[in-house]
């Protein structure tokens, strides 16, 4: 009786365990909340990067806030931002450094917290980032001097306008070009600018420093808003035979300069891509997901010229389809 | 040995439940297997079907639309035929009233830009490239066509993605095509919010499979998604299914876009089907709970009772004597069995008090026969001995030996008693001893070594008188030398111990076997088997005699019965 008693009890319990692991429910947790902190809330490449940050927020479901400071040089406000974020309980931050170093800190201490530290576009020292989505921008800038060594024959007198220098892309560009240009042999490097990166400011520098330096025949400019300005300064001066221009990333002012003549070549980097897979990558470090993050994610770069402008790939990477329409 | 049959067979409780619950769990798994394949059958079915109407849904609308469109496109024509400023002014209310219109373009015959109407915005002077408009395709194609999307690339500083839908011209204008490019705002709100299932979407695509639009379709532009239009643009209308993905076809009427339907089969059916696994599990597992608690409970029914009866047949079979019944309940056929087992007990005991009190009467109506026939030789030579007495003149010897005689055949027939005091069988004893030392011409002496606590306990009568005429007649007979024999009576805790021991020429083990197994043998009277068998059967079978002997030195005689007083052993 009592072996049976023993065995009865054991075969219930077995099936009630079936019983349980049956019925448990799937879960439904309230979502995460993601931080994307930017360099900018205002160029057409920031504002493709929130794009795709928000396409894929919505694909997984996350509270996806996005912040940035009002210039591309107040690292300062960076990083109150992040330790606001981190205060209002963010549990992932999609981060674009201004300043490589000066940035690190606060990012160090929002980990610190538990926070999960993804880079895009512009890396920040820290060892905190889990992993980063951009550009490779050595490659950029050896591309970006290529294409100016490719389309312009004779001897080359490049005058780089580069934005803020503690930030770390636009080192890393300047490094690529400026290595490119001394492996050819016949370009040199006239003069690097550093400059804001807005367009008025940015025009105004390019102006005095094409004014200094006559015999630059070759432009680099190597964000967004230092390509709009450079072509503007370009424009003004009625110098768009004389002087080759290479510009970063996707702008309507580029993208008509690139069709009257002020701006020879663009640089187009995928900043929907960034935004989606910083994103994305930030969902999958807080659902555990980690091992299908990779320390590196580069981003696709493509060059644009006058040539294959309206391509259809230079249409795709040029020009952000509208979602909803210009009625909504 | 009832045990080691038990060992060999399962309890019925195990039997039962394993039939049970196994027939049960068999019969559920049939059952959910067959259920859950034509459960899954249904699902995919149905997500087929709720695929294929979601997006011949679409597919109307988007029809629809380009029928609109169509229309649109006739008063656009129609416009071509008014003066310059009506045409201005209809063109510039059209486009009001169509916001999706991105731009009117019309063109000459070597496609040459002519006009263009736009609300708000004119053409660049030097237009790189007009992707809106493409000759060869133009002067290919017999009525209106539609492009695939491209940019908007007649303006400064506005590029939206367009599709452009073209149609020619009656040739006798300046004009001989004309274009609308049209923004996907309107197909977008209509694709946008088709959904099937949580993750499904749909997109259209034309004929040759390039993307006309798609709700993620900067994704696809990004290099982040790809669809695999090419082969989709292989497939027929209709719904196709792989372990993942079912795609779902549909032909826009009147144009050659054909609207795509991509739903997951994980979670349109997979996701129901493991919840209806769930669901039936938990069903199964409680049918099978039910029917193993039922079983248990019904098996306990049936064996318990009969495990009772067991435990029951059990105890009767090591002491039938003292076994009580009781009966059994428990269901119908048990109570029958335990009510029979019942019956053969009472019949059982009946029977065995029987036999006792056949084998104690047995042996009462034996002794009787052997005292009526006590030693004729005995007698004789007793009666041989008094008349010798008498003729020498010893009268007083022969007084003796006859009240001796006399008083050893009153206590042996004692009224009849089979139980009498143990003065009395001493008595008896020594009346004996006296007429056989007479015989034997004072061959021996005896003793006599009484504890007076003993002599008013019962003993059975005729107990010593044979075991002391075993010892003249095998130990003192044959010897040379006077013999002894000594007769102790003692008590024992509960018992008493007689004892008679004598110093004649012992007996082998042999001997003493054939004693108590056979009784004297071609002698009369009453043999020392007797004796130990009426103890026996009086009080057990821890009673009764013990016989030691060395040869050469003496036989000992032990005898052992309990105390027993006149009054409480008056019924036997």
């Amino acid at each position: 009786m009592k072996g049976n008693k023993r065995t009865l009890a054991a075969v219930t319990a077995a099936l009630s365990l079936l019983l349980c692991s049956c019925s448990s429910a799937s879960d439904t947790a309230t979502p995460h909340t993601v931080t994307l902190i930017a360099k900018s809330t205002q160029t057409e490449f920031w504002l493709s990067v929130f794009a795709g940050a928000e396409a894929a927020a919505t694909e997984y479901n996350l509270d996806l806030n996005i912040i940035g400071p009002n210039t591309e040089e107040d690292y300062e406000a960076q990083n109150q931002m992040v330790a606001q974020a981190v205060e209002a309980g963010t549990d992932a931050l999609v981060f674009s450094a201004i300043h490589y170093d000066n940035n690190a800190a606060a990012i160090d201490a929002a980990a610190q917290q538990g926070v999960k530290i993804v880079a895009i576009d512009s890396n920040v020292d820290s060892q905190a980032v889990s992993t980063y989505i951009g550009t490779d921008n050595y490659a950029a800038g050896q591309m970006a001097a290529q294409a100016a060594l490719d389309r312009v024959e004779g001897q080359l007198h490049v005058g780089i306008i580069n934005y803020d220098i503690s930030s770390a892309n636009g080192q890393e560009r300047e490094r690529g070009a400026v290595e490119t240009f001394t492996r050819s042999g016949r370009a040199q490097v006239v003069s690097v600018i550093n400059t804001l990166a807005e367009a008025h400011i940015a025009q105004t520098d390019t102006t005095a420093l094409l004014t200094q330096h006559p015999e630059i025949n070759v432009l680099l400019a190597f964000n967004e808003p230092t390509s709009v300005g450079a072509a503007k300064a370009i424009e003004n001066r009625d110098d768009a035979d004389n002087i080759f221009l290479v510009g970063f990333d996707s702008n309507v002012s580029t993208v008509d300069g690139l069709q009257n003549g002020t701006v020879d070549a663009l640089i187009v980097q995928n900043p929907y891509a960034m935004g989606y897979l910083g994103v994305e990558s930030a969902y999958k470090l807080l659902t555990g997901q980690s091992k299908d993050v990779t320390h590196t994610v580069d981003t696709s770069t493509q060059i644009v010229d006058r040539d294959n402008l309206f391509s259809m790939d230079s249409q795709k990477a040029l020009f952000t389809f509208e979602q909803r329409g210009k009625s909504s | 040995m009832s045990k080691n049959v038990a060992q060999t067979g399962l309890r019925i409780t195990t039997i039962l439940v394993a039939m049970v619950v196994g027939v049960v769990a068999i019969i559920l798994c049939c059952f959910l297997a067959l259920f859950l394949n034509r459960y899954q059958d249904a699902m995919v079915q149905n997500a087929r079907t709720t695929s294929v109407q979601a997006v011949s849904q679409v597919s109307t609308t988007v029809s629809n639309y380009l029928s609109d469109m169509r229309q649109a496109m006739e008063l656009v024509e129609q416009s071509m035929w008014e003066t310059d400023e009506s045409r201005d002014e209809l063109l510039s209310a059209f486009l009001e009233f169509r916001p999706d219109v991105v731009a009117v373009t019309s063109y000459s015959h070597d496609g040459q830009l002519l006009q263009c109407w736009s609300p708000g915005r004119t053409p660049k002077d030097n237009i790189l490239q007009n992707l809106s408009f493409d000759l060869e395709k133009a002067q290919a194609s017999q009525g209106p066509y539609m492009s695939a999307p491209h940019v908007e690339s007649i303006f400064e500083g506005y590029y939206p993605w367009v599709v452009t839908m073209t149609t020619p011209l009656p040739q006798d204008g300046s004009a001989a095509w004309v274009s609308l490019d049209l923004s996907f705002s309107s197909i977008s709100s209509y694709i946008n919010n088709v959904s099937i299932g949580q993750r499904g979407y749909c997109f259209l695509m034309d004929g040759d499979g390039n993307m006309v639009y798609h709700p993620q379709q900067q994704l696809l532009y990004s290099g982040l998604k790809s669809e695999d239009t090419a082969t989709l643009s292989q497939m027929e209308d209709g719904a196709w299914a792989n372990d993942t993905v079912i795609y779902s076809l549909t032909s826009v009427e009147g144009s050659d876009w054909r609207v795509v339907g991509v739903s997951y089969v994980d979670e349109l059916v997979n996701r129901n089907v493991s919840e209806m696994v769930h669901l039936s599990l938990l069903i199964a597992v409680m049918v099978l709970l039910a029917a193993l608690f039922t079983s248990w409970l019904l098996s306990r029914l049936l064996s318990r009772p009969l495990r009772a009866l067991e435990s029951a047949m059990e105890n009767f079979e090591s002491d039938a004597d003292h076994f009580d019944y009781y009966p059994v309940g428990g269901t119908r056929e048990v109570q029958e069995l335990s009510c029979s087992f019942g019956h053969m007990v009472m019949r059982i005991q009946q029977l065995m008090t029987t036999v006792r009190e056949e084998e104690v009467n047995l042996r009462k109506t034996e002794l009787k026969a052997l005292q009526a026939q006590i030693n004729p030789h005995f007698l004789y030579n007793t009666l041989d001995s008094i008349a010798w007495m008498c003729e020498q003149g010893r009268n007083a010897d022969a007084v003796k030996m006859v009240h001796a005689l006399a008083r050893l055949f009153r206590i042996s027939i004692s009224k009849g008693h089979e139980l009498i005091p143990i003065s009395k069988e001493i008595e008896h004893a020594e009346s004996y001893l006296q007429i056989q030392k007479y015989r034997y011409k004072n061959q021996f002496t005896y003793h006599f070594h009484v504890d007076p606590t003993c002599l008013n306990y019962l003993c059975n009568k005729i107990t010593l008188q044979p075991i002391i005429e075993n010892a003249i007649n095998h130990g003192l007979d044959l010897m040379v030398d006077e013999g002894r024999i000594d007769v102790y009576v003692q008590p024992d805790g509960e018992d008493i111990i007689f004892r008679v021991e004598d110093n004649g020429v012992g007996m082998s083990q042999e001997q003493i076997v054939a004693i108590l197994e056979h009784g004297p043998k071609e002698r009369t009277g009453i043999g020392i088997r007797n004796v130990n068998d009426r103890l026996q059967i009086y009080f057990g079978k821890e009673y009764g005699l013990t016989i030691t002997s060395k040869l050469d030195v003496g036989t000992c005689v032990e005898i052992r019965m309990p105390k027993l007083w006149e009054d409480s052993y008056e019924g036997k």
